[in-house]
């Protein structure tokens, strides 16, 4: 009998290598920095990651589901932007001020959004990564042109939106008197990642999204709903977005439309890669993800730290982006030397 | 038999495609506890038949009725409740999922509820594992499985499913000989339940090995319903083909005996072991066996794209290692792939972009450009030698037949004026009419002097145009027949056995050392 | 004339390019007026074609062998970066007569830094056989963190002044020097395309790798020349960035992703490999151009313009996937997939046999 790791035994699988991998990284880069910078290892940097992680961390989800089913979108910044900014116009519109109302409005906005790119993508049969190019590029521009790019300073951002950004659930007071805490949203997170854990391994939908990532032709064939399944997909990476948009204007308590589209997408996308999930669909995992969002804000947050900017990170990530692909894809073309398998399709 | 009521019936049943007759009016019938087979050539009509039967295509006319019901409006789920499976080649299985799921996953995305629990797959598909026999782990993602399991994988969830009538589209292809006796077992305990099993073929060999009766179609009819034992490999081909077979038999009339290719104990781990053979000019060498045999493996390896790992090529005389296909050209070896369409043609280009491909030096001047006169020239060289249909280089390739392709994809490597020419499984597919003419142009080539390597699955194939033929077993040369022993009145019969039952002979180890050559 | 005509008509998409092109112009020349088409407009619009015209030459050979590369704007900043950086006088102090020697320092850096962009991309997916999207994702961001790193996110300014005389503002009649550069690279890169032996396998290797490979065609070579063709290009796309502006500041031109994949679809390259002309593309961007310039003309903001080329993607994409259809339903028999199965052309060769 083969004696179980505790992971193993945790998880009802082994890590795969890209995780393991990522850990290695994690562990060093931790050391390393550690050494250097001994304030590194305190609670701050830790609850700085989690805190501006987690909402990262939503729309990585996202962007998990729609590569396991076998597609890129790269439109769920822009409908992040969309969803959420249109609900609080709304909110402030109609004069009231709960949370409650701007989350419904966002979250179902963004499934909207992400049904439209769903009926595309389906009834087109055309590359996901330029449909939803295309398609982010269509949602913002409307919003852009009917509800103006108008910022909110704090005055206006809506008070609920406020209260919820500065929601903590752990605060350490340090011996100088300032505070460090750990916002709610991890908390929120957590439950989006057992909900989404839950969906992918437990229920009818989730495998389903695994069969089709896997085989569409196949998937076909036995009668899975191919059309349903992508607009599930596509609907739920929407309303994660919309759901990562609210958390984010209440953090800042600054709502500038113009940030956040254009800038994140690729890079969770990488992230989410570098995780172990593959571009040919079926594959990948939520720690992987998790894991690889991690090593991203390492080096968004954290530089400082070594006494580099933050315009270094980019690098740092580029650099381990290009490393991890490298090891990934040699070893996958020496396989594929050896057992004869010509095509990469 | 007794007057039990049939699985299946269907009267008078056709479908036509933008014009074409793909069934002409079929009428069969299936017991239960049957092993039947749907033999005929591609294009016969016998997997059009299987997607009517299956719900995927609609017939035209006639009636389908299963279990005792006419179907009307029958599409995949409706055939699938009333208890008709198909396993196509490919199994359909999803590599990501485990062996669980793959086998519960159509009880689950169709009767079961939005929630999924282990527990539930492992009721599922415990009961199909035992049935067939097999012990598996479920968890285990399907991707990790050898080929002959998860066909398996496959039997078991068609088994779910409660299939009362099975089809299985080529299912010995990938198989070792070993595999393919477990799967006969298999089907028999399932014909003892009361299941039908229906093979669909092309292949002489898989099809007597596994049916009791066979049911030939060609050309869209059904020619007719026949028992096993009734026929034999000639009788059945008639019938399949429509024509008399007999192909002329190829003798060498070259006197060399100076091998122009030697390969020495060549071996790379897992495809074959320690192959020794050579090939003089005007020989054509046939390989054969069941899949799996390495034949293949040791094609591509000539080519530059599966390095072995120890062992020696000589190439008149020289020792080369072959790292790549263009460094295989420059050693005047050249491949006919195995997989017409994916590796050997470029189906939106016209045929004469396909055949200057392979010749940039003959069609471009020193610079690298392209000289349109030449490309014109050489592809109505190749056109008018290999006895192409269309005339007029410029079409779409894909608008040729199976058999002109091939003739393309032959007569581009003529230009090259190779030592060696590999041919692996050249006629998959062809009609008849090409296949004779490819097989002239093959004799031809030979006795120009070039040394050619002939691998096939079909006995008839080999025989008559090989004058040396090496059975392969696993990796292993299991026997080698030299041009006397191929004269012998029953080789064909002793051939067709020994592809079929490896294991009644025990293996030797490659051929006689070049110096005995000569005969 | 009748051989324009021929050259024109021989394709039907290549000709309703052609046909919108020309209409959308005679519709601009009376909606917006003269000035949009006077030599001051003329001369703005060319040169911004070249700017961008390199980057979708660029993004279009990439998709021609079946791939996308999403680092065109990245590694097209990343070499203004180095030619900036040498012109700005950090590295090698200016004098008052080497001038012209810096100019043409920084135009090799520029270039240079381009075909390395290239070398590294290629390297990746010939050598390493990363996917192009995701190797070019990551190099995209490779790119723009080392521009950062060196940078700090500032501005670089060039204290050359006969740089940006040069290659802005030098102009042949009404045209800016570096258009007509723009025209001859074209011309040139669709010359080798179509007339070379390594042009062809570019074609070949989108629409089928494999059987490139089975052809005895060095593949790996084919794909790593064309990267460093398109880094090439980058460089050159570069040099006008940098001329423009004088300076060069990391980020720009991130917008140019989207505007290049649609430049490319819009000009019926298929984003799956193996076809696309030159000439059109070349088409597609003056017709981009004009759009881009008539939003501007009639006082739109950059999201309007984002929003219609969004827009012209889907229609565009929707239009192709419903031709390709219609001419490929007489081949394929009804209820199966979109792509040709081994049945569907088993079937089809069949009727070739009895036809024959």
């Amino acid at each position: 009998m083969l004696k179980k790791s505790p992971f193993r035994m945790l998880f009802n699988r082994a890590m795969n290598p890209m995780e393991r991998l990522l850990t290695v990284v994690i562990i060093a880069y931790v050391a390393f920095v550690s050494i250097r910078n001994p304030l590194f290892f305190g609670p701050q940097a830790l609850f700085d990651i989690l805190s501006s992680g987690a909402g990262l961390m939503i729309l990585a989800l996202g962007v998990l589901i729609v590569l396991i089913s076998g597609g890129i979108d790269v439109s769920f910044a822009a409908i992040a932007v969309v969803a959420s900014y249109t609900a609080v116009l709304l909110a402030r519109a109609l004069e009231t001020d709960s949370l409650l109302f701007i989350l419904f409005v966002s979250i179902g906005l963004g499934a909207v959004l992400g049904s439209i790119n769903a009926i595309i993508v389906h009834f087109y049969k055309l590359p996901t990564l330029i449909v939803t190019l295309a398609t982010a590029s269509v949602f913002h521009g409307i919003m852009a042109i009917t509800l103006g790019m108008k910022t909110f300073t704090q005055t206006d951002v809506p008070e609920s939106m406020i209260t919820f950004g500065r929601w903590y659930v752990w605060s350490i007071e340090a011996e100088d008197g300032s505070r460090t805490s750990l916002s709610g949203y991890v908390v929120i997170t957590g439950f989006v990642m057992l909900v989404t854990w839950f969906i992918l391994y437990r229920t009818r939908m989730g495998r389903s999204v695994f069969a089709v990532g896997s085989s569409e032709e196949a998937a076909k064939r036995i009668g899975i709903n191919i059309f349903g399944t992508r607009l599930f997909v596509y609907s739920y990476v929407g309303m994660l977005s919309g759901l990562m948009g609210v958390m984010y204007w209440s953090r800042l308590y600054y709502i500038n439309p113009d940030i956040l589209y254009g800038f994140v997408e690729l890079s969770i996308i990488a992230a989410v890669v570098i995780g172990g999930a593959k571009l040919t669909g079926g594959e990948g995992t939520i720690l992987g993800a998790l894991l690889g969002l991690f090593v991203y804000q390492l080096f968004s947050n954290t530089l400082v730290y070594l006494g580099l900017s933050p315009a270094w990170s980019q690098l740092f990530f580029g650099s381990v982006l290009l490393t991890m692909l490298v090891i990934i894809y040699y070893r996958q073309r020496q396989a594929n030397k050896k057992a004869l398998v010509f095509s990469t399709m | 038999m007794a007057t039990t009521s049939p699985l299946l019936v269907a009267k008078n049943l056709s479908i036509s495609f933008g014009g074409v007759r793909a069934l002409k009016g079929i009428d069969l019938e299936i017991q239960p506890g049957e092993i039947r087979c749907l033999a005929g050539e591609n294009g016969s009509g016998k997997s059009t038949f299987v997607k009517i039967v299956s719900g995927v295509y609609q017939a035209d006319g006639g009636d389908l009725i299963i279990g005792g019901n006419t179907a009307h409006h029958h599409n995949p789920i409706k055939a699938s409740d009333a208890g008709i499976q198909v396993i196509f080649q490919d199994l359909s299985l999803f590599n990501h999922l485990s062996v669980g799921e793959n086998i519960a996953i159509n009880q689950l995305i169709h009767r079961g509820s939005w929630r999924i629990s282990r527990n539930r797959i492992r009721e599922i598909a415990e009961p199909q594992l035992a049935k067939v026999g097999v012990d598996l782990d479920l968890d285990a993602p399907v991707a990790t499985l050898s080929m002959a399991n998860k066909q398996l994988v496959a039997i078991c969830r068609a088994l779910a499913m409660d299939a009362q009538l099975l089809f299985m589209d080529e299912p010995t292809t990938a198989l070792t000989s070993r595999e393919v006796h477990r799967l006969l077992e298999i089907v028999q305990g399932l014909k003892e339940e009361g299941l039908s099993v229906v093979f669909i073929s092309h292949k002489l060999d898989e099809i007597f090995s596994v049916a009791d009766s066979i049911t030939v179609f060609r050309d869209g009819d059904k020619v007719g319903d026949f028992n096993a034992e009734d026929l034999d490999e000639a009788s059945l081909s008639k019938h399949m083909t429509g024509r008399e077979v007999s192909y002329g038999r190829y003798h060498r009339v070259h006197e060399e005996t100076a091998p122009i290719l030697e390969v020495k104990n060549l071996t790379r781990t897992t495809n074959y072991t320690d192959l020794s053979f050579d090939v003089r000019p005007g020989d054509i060498v046939g390989f054969t066996g069941l899949l799996g045999a390495g034949r293949t493996e040791l094609a591509l390896s000539l080519f530059g794209l599966n390095k072995p790992d120890s062992g020696q090529i000589f190439v008149e005389g020289k020792e080369v290692t072959i790292s790549a296909p263009w460094d295989a050209m420059t050693h005047g070896i050249a491949l006919v792939p195995e997989n017409r369409l994916e590796q050997g043609l470029f189906g939106d280009q016209s045929v004469a972009a396909n055949i200057s491909v392979a010749v940039p030096d003959l069609v471009s001047n020193s610079l690298g450009i392209l000289r349109a006169a030449s490309v014109q020239e050489l592809s109505h060289q190749v056109v008018h030698d290999m006895g192409v249909n269309n005339k007029n280089t410029d079409v779409k390739i894909s608008i040729l037949s199976g058999g002109n392709q091939q003739k393309v994809v032959i007569g581009k490597w003529m230009l090259w004026n190779p030592r060696i020419l590999v041919l692996d499984s050249p006629t998959v597919g062809i009609d008849i009419g090409s296949k004779a003419e490819i097989y002239d142009r093959i004799h031809t080539l030979a006795s120009k002097g070039i040394g050619v390597i002939f691998i096939s699955d079909e006995v008839g194939e080999i025989a008559a145009n090989c004058n040396r033929v090496f059975v392969m077993h696993e990796g292993e040369v299991l026997r080698e027949f030299r041009e006397d022993d191929m004269k012998a009145k029953d080789f064909k019969a002793t051939l067709a056995g020994l592809i079929a039952n490896p294991d009644s002979v025990s293996v030797e180890s490659g051929s006689a050392p070049a110096e005995k050559v000569g005969e | 004339m009748l051989r324009v005509w021929k050259f024109v008509s021989r394709d039907r998409e290549f000709g309703s390019l052609v046909a919108t092109t020309v209409v959308v112009t005679g519709v601009l020349y009376i909606a917006v007026g003269g000035r949009m088409f006077s030599s001051l407009g003329i001369s703005s619009m060319a040169i911004q074609i070249a700017e961008f015209g390199f980057l979708a030459l660029g993004m279009g050979l990439a998709m021609l062998m079946g791939g996308i590369d999403l680092s065109v704007a990245a590694a097209a900043g990343l070499a203004g970066l180095m030619g900036a950086m040498v012109m700005s006088g950090s590295i090698i102090p200016i004098t008052e007569t080497n001038h012209m020697l810096i100019v043409t320092l920084g135009v090799v850096a520029t270039l240079g830094t381009g075909m390395l962009t290239g070398a590294i991309n290629g390297f990746l997916i010939a050598k390493v056989s990363v996917p192009p999207i995701l190797a070019t994702l990551g190099t995209m961001i490779f790119f723009t963190g080392v521009g950062m790193a060196v940078t700090g996110g500032n501005s670089v300014g060039i204290e050359v002044p006969e740089f940006s005389a040069l290659f802005a503002g030098t102009k042949v009649s009404v045209f800016p020097l570096m258009f007509l550069v723009l025209v001859v690279v074209f011309a040139v890169v669709a010359f080798l395309l179509n007339k070379t032996v390594t042009g062809r396998s570019v074609y070949l290797f989108g629409e089928n790798e494999v059987a490139l490979r089975f052809s005895g065609v060095r593949t790996e070579r084919t794909v790593m020349m064309t990267y460093l063709l398109i880094g090439l290009l980058m460089g050159f796309a570069a040099l006008l960035i940098i001329a423009r502006a004088n300076s060069m500041r990391i980020g720009y031109g991130e917008g140019y992703l989207l505007q290049a994949i649609l430049v490319v679809v819009l000009a019926g390259f298929n984003p799956f490999g193996g076809k696309g002309r030159i000439s059109s593309l070349f088409v597609g961007l003056i017709l981009l151009q004009l759009l881009a310039t008539s939003i501007t003309a009639f006082g739109l903001t950059p999201y309007h313009r984002n929003l219609m080329f969004g827009l012209i993607l889907l229609i565009v994409m929707g239009i192709n996937f419903a031709v390709n259809r219609t001419s490929r339903a007489k081949k394929l028999m009804p209820g199966v997939a979109a792509a040709p199965t081994t049945e569907a052309i088993i079937l089809a060769e069949r009727d070739e046999h009895i036809r024959q």
